[in-house]
């Protein structure tokens, strides 16, 4: 029932992008004669259906449609000016400096053709000759999904103006954990929404930090979001932008929902000249397999360094990290605001080779997006990443926001900068380790990240986080110190250093530290937590009582709170009430192991065995726990299920092979099963991993004299009298051989 | 055949308005700039029968501003030019804010194939607007010389309160985009409302230093 506070916390990048034109291939023939003319219903149509219509069409993001002659003739010239000067279809990348799946980048020839043919006067052609135009629905692509979630209330986008930045909160509903193969999302008003950035806020941290108004939308561009109790790195890219509805993710790389979880959809708008009302609708859709590959977001960044002088035009940050493991890199998402001009991403392989991840040659805020590889680029340990961004804060860059030029830093307001370059990466394992290897991407970033900005409160506290997660409780207590000379009332840190001492067995200390921080909030539910919980092990249970129930008032949901007060409950013998305090922190997360373990101990001791073992069998389907695996033994033994219990001890034997309990308890079932000479091996087993028992000594005698070896019986029983000259059953065995 | 500015234009003349090819013209061709506007005079007559355009009922308008009124000015716009409706609101901020100082706002319509049920559509969306002139034929389209949607021009009346006008300005409304696909957070000038101010001071009228930026107007 451990709810730690050595939480990651994790900053999100946000943005903007900006977007007319899309990219689904439709085959189309390219040859013809030359004195040919070029025709919409030959050439011109197939380039449209294919790169453009999935957003202009109507009811799409894209101002106009284009899936008729009539429209493609109304916009012809325009057409012929953003495509000739490549604003559109939108795409950054410089061709030849990384591979991307879905690169919108128009042919030289789809270009050439769209010239002539504007040129030539746009003529139709024999419309049967063209291909039949593609068919939008306003339905979910992908069919029903398993969960829609919508924004709460209606935001009204004013009519005129900068852009908006808002960031809509979406509590998930779900009462166990899910996983998501893929999203769409339906904006509301295609046209003003530029594009989304989705975050799991695992701690709902927004919606507690805007208790009265998350509900409207919360205005900014970027957040830091607490991550949680443990190291959590897993981490996706979910960009939404107009052309792409649904986020499909590859196979076997879901993501996680947990109950809790909340959406946040940081949302880009554009005026439109009239106001838009809007109310996104998220469909989520599960799969029904866990993921068997976790990839883990990384960033380069060197906002510390971003302070661009007014009028320069060539202001340079650079970033590097070194990668301490082999990783696939999956994806990449440049980001920066209006000054950001020329983004570089590359890496040196330790042969010295340069693999570039992405070139933007002139950056626009407005077209961003992530970027996915059409095959994974393979970086191994000791690859140098590498980010140079270059600014230009000068009159010329139409794109500066401040008129005349300001000294810009970094902020997340559109009038500061950033510079952050944020890779999607998989881990390779570990050569001959078990070890994740996410810990060791997690600290090199972190370190990295110090070694810019030695007072960077987030990546101490995420350095700590895998100090704990290793369990390395001393170094976590001084990164949590440091953080606490500077900022000695953050509560978070002084729970997160009284977990730590806590877990070193200080607990005296930690106290202090959940008291200090609790004299700071009385309200802050982490360090009660945790206090009760010290109190708790500690038997301290009226304290550990009056803390649960305080937590329960405060969150009647807090699933948690009520295990936790069932386990007082119990330990003072209050079966009945914490029956139900079980049973309510199931209701409130039916997948709480904690809660369904503890519940299942009282139907054990009630004698409903089936009751106990099915909620055993569930506590195990989330976490494979070996006390969980005894009491399902144990209750199987004693239903005579003796092959299922059997299973169970050998389960444990597989979490604990130096443990000669399950070994000793599979021998005694083998003995019941009449299966002697298995008994008699594990039993030997486990007296070679524990020789001083005499039970065991005595109990080996025994199954061998059943077995009709009467002089190992003797000598068995003789070893249990000599480590134990009063054992009475092993005295009493002898006499009667 | 194209127009020179600086030539004296009579609605009507046929070779003129069949000129109008915009579809085909360059979207960054650069006005004309400071000082032109000043010899353009309009020489229609009051109480002509000529018109300039037709309101959404579908008669014809035969005069732009009343008696007392410092300057006419027309707002060019297309229902389906995204960037046109972006500056929907800019135009309705001028009217609520000149419109006291007689300063008469016309939305019009130039685009061949609008009609009064599509701009009674577009008015359901972006607000209604107090003027509003179709001008299939062009005719204020060539006295400007207009060849963007949103552009603007000022008129400004010969005598007090009365026609005809003088053209004093045209050109983009402010600085806010460069050309298709880029575009300031923010304008930085605002080029429609200075030239406003500067009639209504008697001040020589400045005029923009960069085109309008748009989509082209539809001609026949």
């Amino acid at each position: 029932m451990v709810r730690g506070n050595a939480g990651r916390l994790f900053t999100v990048l946000l943005g903007t992008a900006a977007l007319i034109i899309v990219s689904t291939q439709v085959s189309r023939p390219r040859v013809r004669a030359a004195t040919e003319p070029v025709t919409f219903s030959k050439q011109i149509a197939p380039i449209f259906y294919g790169h453009c219509s999935s957003c202009h069409h109507p009811g799409g993001a894209g101002p106009f449609s284009l899936l008729t002659y009539a429209d493609a003739r109304r916009w012809g010239s325009v057409i012929e000016n953003v495509t000739q000067s490549r604003f559109m279809p939108p795409w950054l990348p410089a061709p030849g400096y990384g591979d991307f799946a879905d690169d919108r980048r128009l042919p030289d020839e789809d270009l050439r053709l769209i010239k002539e043919w504007v040129k030539e006067g746009m003529p139709e052609g024999d419309i049967a000759d063209a291909p039949n135009p593609p068919v939008y629905t306003s339905d979910w692509v992908l069919g029903p999904p398993d969960l829609i979630l919508k924004v709460t209330s209606p935001t009204v986008i004013p009519a005129s103006g900068t852009d908006r930045f808002i960031n809509f909160i979406l509590p998930v509903p779900i009462t166990r954990t899910r996983y998501i193969r893929a999203m769409e999302i339906k904006p509301g008003a295609p046209r003003v929404v530029h594009h989304c950035n989705v975050i799991i806020d695992r701690t709902a941290s927004m919606r507690r930090e805007h208790p009265k108004d998350w509900q409207k939308g919360i205005p900014g561009m970027e957040f830091t979001f607490d991550s949680g109790d443990s190291f959590d790195p897993d981490s996706h890219f979910l960009f939404w932008k107009p052309d792409t509805p649904a986020l499909v993710e590859p196979k076997g790389m879901p993501w996680r929902l947990d109950p809790g979880n909340d959406l946040v959809l940081n949302t880009h708008f554009k005026p439109t000249g009239k106001p838009e009302t809007v109310q996104a609708t998220v469909g989520l859709y599960f799969s029904d397999k866990p993921p068997v590959a976790h990839p883990m977001l990384l960033q380069l960044e060197h906002d510390a360094a971003l302070d661009i002088p007014a009028g320069d035009s060539h202001f340079v940050i650079t970033d590097q990290l070194t990668l301490p493991v082999a990783v696939d890199v999956l994806g990449v998402y440049p980001h920066a605001h209006y000054l950001g001009k020329r983004l570089e991403g590359w890496a040196i392989l330790p042969n010295g080779e340069k693999k570039w991840l992405i070139l933007i040659p002139d950056w626009d805020i407005d077209r961003q997006s992530v970027y996915r590889y059409q095959s994974p680029i393979f970086l191994p340990k000791g690859s140098v990443l590498h980010m140079r961004y270059l600014y230009d804060n000068s009159s010329n860059n139409i794109r500066n926001p401040n008129s005349p030029p300001i000294r810009v830093r970094a902020g997340n307001r559109s009038v500061d900068e950033m510079g952050h370059l944020w890779l999607m990466v998989l881990p390779r394992p570990l050569p001959n380790s078990t070890e994740d290897p996410r810990l060791l991407l997690e600290r090199a970033w972190m370190q990295n990240r110090l070694r810019k900005n030695p007072a960077d409160q987030t990546a101490l506290y995420n350095l700590a986080s895998v100090d704990m997660a290793e369990k390395d409780y001393a170094a976590a207590q001084a990164l949590y110190r440091r953080i606490l000379t500077s900022a000695p009332d953050d509560t978070r840190s002084l729970t997160a250093l009284g977990s730590a001492l806590d877990r070193a067995g200080d607990w005296q200390q930690a106290d202090d530290e959940y008291q200090k921080a609790l004299a700071v909030d009385t309200t802050y539910a982490d360090a009660r937590f945790d206090l009760a919980k010290l109190d708790y092990e500690h038997n301290n249970y009226p304290q550990a009582e009056e803390d649960y129930r305080r937590l329960i008032a405060e969150n009647p949901r807090d699933a948690a709170a009520h295990n936790g007060l069932g386990a007082v409950l119990m330990a003072t013998n209050q079966t009945t009430e914490a029956q139900h305090e079980f049973e309510a922190a199931i209701a409130l997360n039916p997948d709480s192991f904690d809660a369904l373990y503890n519940l299942a101990t009282i139907e054990a001791g009630n004698k409903n065995l089936s009751h106990a073992a099915e909620l055993l069998q569930h506590a195990l389907s989330e976490k494979d726990d070996a006390d969980a695996h005894q009491l399902l033994g144990n209750i199987y033994a004693q239903s005579g299920r003796f092959a299922d219990a059997l299973q169970q001890f050998k389960d444990i034997q597989n979490l604990r092979p130096k443990d000669p309990i399950p070994r000793r308890e599979i021998g005694q079932l083998y003995e019941l099963m009449g299966q002697s000479a298995d008994a008699i091996r594990e039993l030997n087993g486990a007296l070679a991993l524990d020789p001083q028992n005499a039970d065991d000594w005595n109990n080996l005698g025994v199954i061998e004299a059943r077995a009709g070896d009467t002089a190992a019986a003797r000598k068995d029983f003789e070893h249990a009298l000599a480590l134990d000259p009063n054992h009475s059953a092993a005295r009493a065995n002898l006499a009667r051989l | 055949m194209s127009l020179q500015f600086g030539e004296i234009l009579l609605p009507g003349i046929s070779g003129i308005l069949s000129t109008r090819s915009a579809m085909r013209r360059s979207f960054f061709a650069v006005l004309i700039l400071a000082g032109i506007f000043a010899a353009v005079f309009v020489s229609w007559a009051s109480g002509s029968q000529l018109s300039y355009g037709y309101n959404l009922n579908g008669q014809p308008v035969t005069s732009l501003a009343t008696p007392g009124t410092e300057a006419v000015v027309l707002f060019f716009a297309a229902t389906d030019c995204p960037i046109c409706n972006r500056y929907i609101p800019e135009i309705q901020g001028l009217e609520a804010k000149y419109g006291p100082q007689h300063v008469v706002i016309w939305y019009v319509y130039p685009n061949v194939g609008t009609t009064s049920a599509t701009v009674r559509q577009h008015e359901a969306d972006y607000g209604a607007e107090k003027n509003v002139l179709l001008d299939p034929h062009h005719r204020l389209v060539d006295l400007t010389h207009a060849i963007i949607t949103p552009e603007a021009a000022i008129l400004v009346p010969e005598s007090s309160g009365a026609e005809p006008f003088r053209v004093v300005y045209a050109g983009r409304i402010d600085n806010r985009y460069i050309h298709l696909g880029e575009q300031r957070p923010r304008p930085t000038q605002f080029d429609l409302e200075r030239a406003i101010v500067d009639v209504l001071q008697h001040h020589t009228v400045q005029h923009a230093d960069g085109p309008p930026v748009g989509c082209g107007i539809i001609g026949q």
